[in-house]
């Protein structure tokens, strides 16, 4: 290979990395104060839900199949989550164990969308389009009588201390604190670093970027949207193994319902309305093919960072955030022709 | 197409009522659906409530029309129900400009829905020259059109509704074709009777909505197209096998970029149904998920997301049946919210019926 096409291709398997970086220069450059340690932070802080909600999908779509319900179990798993959580503390616990039964409690609940899903695909072969187009209207009816059409507000107040916490206190000139902001005499800064969301997300991810790269359970899920009739040859309990996938992309999106929850310490049936494509898009802006077989967590990571920073920049240069939605498709778009006229050059290392 | 399958199954199938069943099992769920709301719903069983059920499905009708001809070749268009919200605004702020910059009323109204329509075509030809010429999957090009509609709509509305329209949009939307007065036996066409009063207006008979004209000229086309025409088997054979009908010597490219312009063409109609009816130009909103209930129609009047099956009558059974679900519901006394859950049971019980029995279809 020349070293001309070794420079394109370069180039083709990094894009999406170097837009991310582009973006960074161009809103650094023109939106004042998004190059600080706060304006990384928000975006960090936003993008929570949406890469928990990626990365859900990102499992699925590697094995050649779609799950349309995750933004709608993320509603539904934050206000399963905010009315638990109220309805346990005006029965009189402390708040600390009613935040955590009710979390505990919608985990387990957000299992069942994800059940019914697998099942639907592996057992009665529904195209996974439609059955995840089905599961999400049936959580959306029932997290819409829960909260009868409006949003669950009854939450503790330790939701929010935990919620929009910092791992670390910094007080200048004082020393460090962790998780709690310390007591300090009024005319003092205290700096948050790290929101203790950001970390409990990328812990998240990172275990099941590990699962996906580094387990038999990944490689099995790759061998199933490769080829799923090799895949069964090879001995792999297809159908179970696909349950567990809709099982566990359902419980990532309860999981950023939780997070949602404890951020915004409302309960919202709508609150993941738009993630449901957002997530998506990232995870094929990530260069996952929605035929199978390609795609990793970390990608699409990168994509979710590409449009939550696109989204921040242009709210903070206050751009209309509707143009958001144009500069989205585009993106969207050229990832694709990047794939469809170079797929050689982008997945030769995969 | 669907014909000939019925008739080979009558062939060897030793029941051929089962068959009939289960291929039309929306339909006689349909009727189902009818006589059992007409026991529980309050004023169901009434002219004006078929009649409302029918006008307002209107525009749904449009999208799981244009969501058939994409499905039958094996695609999806995510893109319908912006390309609705897009053509209702940049038609109305048209006619808004204008009407404000002194020109008729008419004159606004036309170049306005003009306006409306070019929109909507540009939505489909950028999906249409993405999905047959450059090989994007139909998910991800109508996604990204979605995406850049969704944005343009937002960007001349801001994000409100298009108010300070034209007059008579409404008059004309909602208007019937004939109203009786029955105490004074007083009639006419297009508009209340002059001898009637306004505080009489509820006494009115009115008798067929002008929008069904618009409804059943373009079921008629379409269906005529899709079944009787050469272009209907091409959109047949593409979702059948891909690769033969480029052997048989079918301009593919050609043909499917017509079927996403088509699609949003009736996309872009949709939205003018849309402005004339409630008399506002409305953006989409993210909730709506129009393009979603227009897929679900279109399963559940037995087509197949893999292509290749799909019938004009059958997705209409689907709107109707999704249509009826709705207005039946409510007016048995039933919480709205359970609309989504009953319409998420009926499409698993439409995919599982056509994968467990796929004989019948």
């Amino acid at each position: 290979m020349t070293r001309r096409a070794g420079f394109t291709s370069f180039i083709g398997q990094r894009w999406a990395v170097m837009f991310l970086v582009i973006e960074l220069i161009f809103f650094s450059s023109l939106a004042g104060g998004f190059f600080a340690l706060n304006g990384v932070q928000i975006v960090l802080f936003y993008s929570t839900t949406l890469a928990l909600l990626a990365t859900a999908e990102t499992f699925v779509i590697v094995t050649g199949g779609i799950d349309l319900s995750v933004g709608f179990v993320m509603g539904f798993a934050s206000v399963v989550s905010a009315k638990l959580s109220g309805a346990f503390t005006d029965r009189g616990l402390p708040p600390d164990v009613a935040l955590l039964l009710a979390i505990l409690i919608t985990l387990a609940i957000g299992l069942l969308p994800g059940l019914v899903n697998g099942l639907l695909v592996a057992r009665l072969k529904v195209p996974p389009f439609l059955a995840t187009f089905a599961v999400q209207g049936i959580t959306y009816g029932i997290s819409l009588l829960l909260t009868q059409g409006s949003a669950a507000v009854n939450v503790p107040n330790l939701a929010n201390v935990i919620g929009n916490g910092y791992l670390l206190y910094l007080v200048p000139g004082h020393g460090i604190s962790f998780l709690a902001a310390p007591p300090v005499e009024p005319g003092h800064t205290v700096i948050g670093i790290l929101p203790t969301m950001v970390v409990v997300t990328v812990l998240f991810i990172a275990v099941c970027a590990f699962l996906l790269k580094r387990t038999k359970f990944g490689r099995h899920t790759y061998a199933i949207g490769g080829n799923i009739d090799a895949a069964v040859r090879a001995g792999i309990n297809v159908n179970r193994h696909l349950v567990v996938i809709y099982v566990l992309s359902s419980f990532l999106a309860t999981l950023s319902g939780i997070i949602y929850m404890l951020e915004y310490v409302t309960g919202k049936s709508d609150a993941g309305s738009s993630f449901m494509l957002d997530s998506v898009v990232a995870v094929v802006i990530g260069g996952a093919s929605l035929f199978g077989g390609v795609g990793t967590v970390w990608r699409s990571i990168l994509g979710v960072l590409i449009l939550s920073v696109l989204e921040m920049g242009l709210k903070i240069m206050g751009v209309q955030t509707f143009d958001k939605y144009i500069a989205v498709g585009v993106i969207l778009i050229f990832a694709v022709l990047i794939d469809q006229f170079f797929p050689e050059l982008i997945h030769k290392e995969d | 197409m669907g014909d000939r399958a019925l008739a080979t199954n009558r062939g060897r199938a030793p029941a051929p009522v089962v068959s009939v069943l289960g291929r039309n099992w929306a339909f006689f769920f349909l009727l189902l659906t009818l006589v059992v709301f007409s026991f529980t719903g309050k004023n169901f069983f009434a002219l004006n409530n078929f009649q409302n059920i029918v006008h307002l499905a209107t525009t749904s009708l449009l999208l799981a029309c244009a969501e058939t001809f994409v499905i039958i070749t094996g695609g999806i268009d995510l893109s319908i129900g912006f390309v609705l919200g897009l053509s209702a605004v940049s038609a109305s702020s048209t006619m808004q400009v204008l009407y404000a910059a002194h020109w008729s009323a008419a004159a606004s109204i036309l170049v306005g829905i003009g306006v409306g329509l070019v929109s909507a075509l540009a939505c489909g030809l950028a999906a249409g020259v993405l999905v047959s010429r450059y090989r994007v999957p139909p998910f991800i090009a109508t996604l990204g059109t979605q995406g850049i509609a969704i944005g343009v709509t937002y960007h001349i509305c801001g994000g409100f509704p298009v108010w300070y329209l034209p007059p008579g949009l409404t008059d004309i939307g909602n208007a019937y074709l004939l109203y009786i007065h029955p105490a004074s036996g007083a009639w006419s066409f297009f508009s209340r009777p002059a001898g009637v009063a306004a505080n009489q207006i509820k006494e009115l008979v009115r008798v067929f909505p002008l929008s069904f004209f618009l409804i059943i000229v373009f079921l008629i086309l379409l269906w005529h197209l899709l079944k009787n025409t050469k272009f209907g088997q091409h959109t047949y054979a593409i979702g059948g096998s891909m690769d033969a009908s480029v052997r048989a010597g079918i301009n593919t490219r050609r043909h499917l970029t017509l079927i996403y312009v088509l699609s949003a063409f009736l996309a872009g109609v949709a939205g003018i149904v849309d402005l004339f009816q409630t008399g506002t130009g409305n953006f989409t909103t993210f909730g709506a998920q129009l393009e979603l209930f227009a897929i679900a129609a279109v399963i559940i009047g037995g087509a197949s997301l893999m292509g290749g099956k799909g019938r004009v009558l059958a997705s209409v059974v689907g709107v109707l049946l999704l249509k009826v679900l709705e207005n039946g519901l409510n007016l048995s006394g039933v919480e709205p919210f359970y609309r989504y859950i009953a319409v998420g049971l009926i499409l698993i019980v439409a995919v599982v019926i056509d994968q467990l029995f796929p004989d019948l279809f």
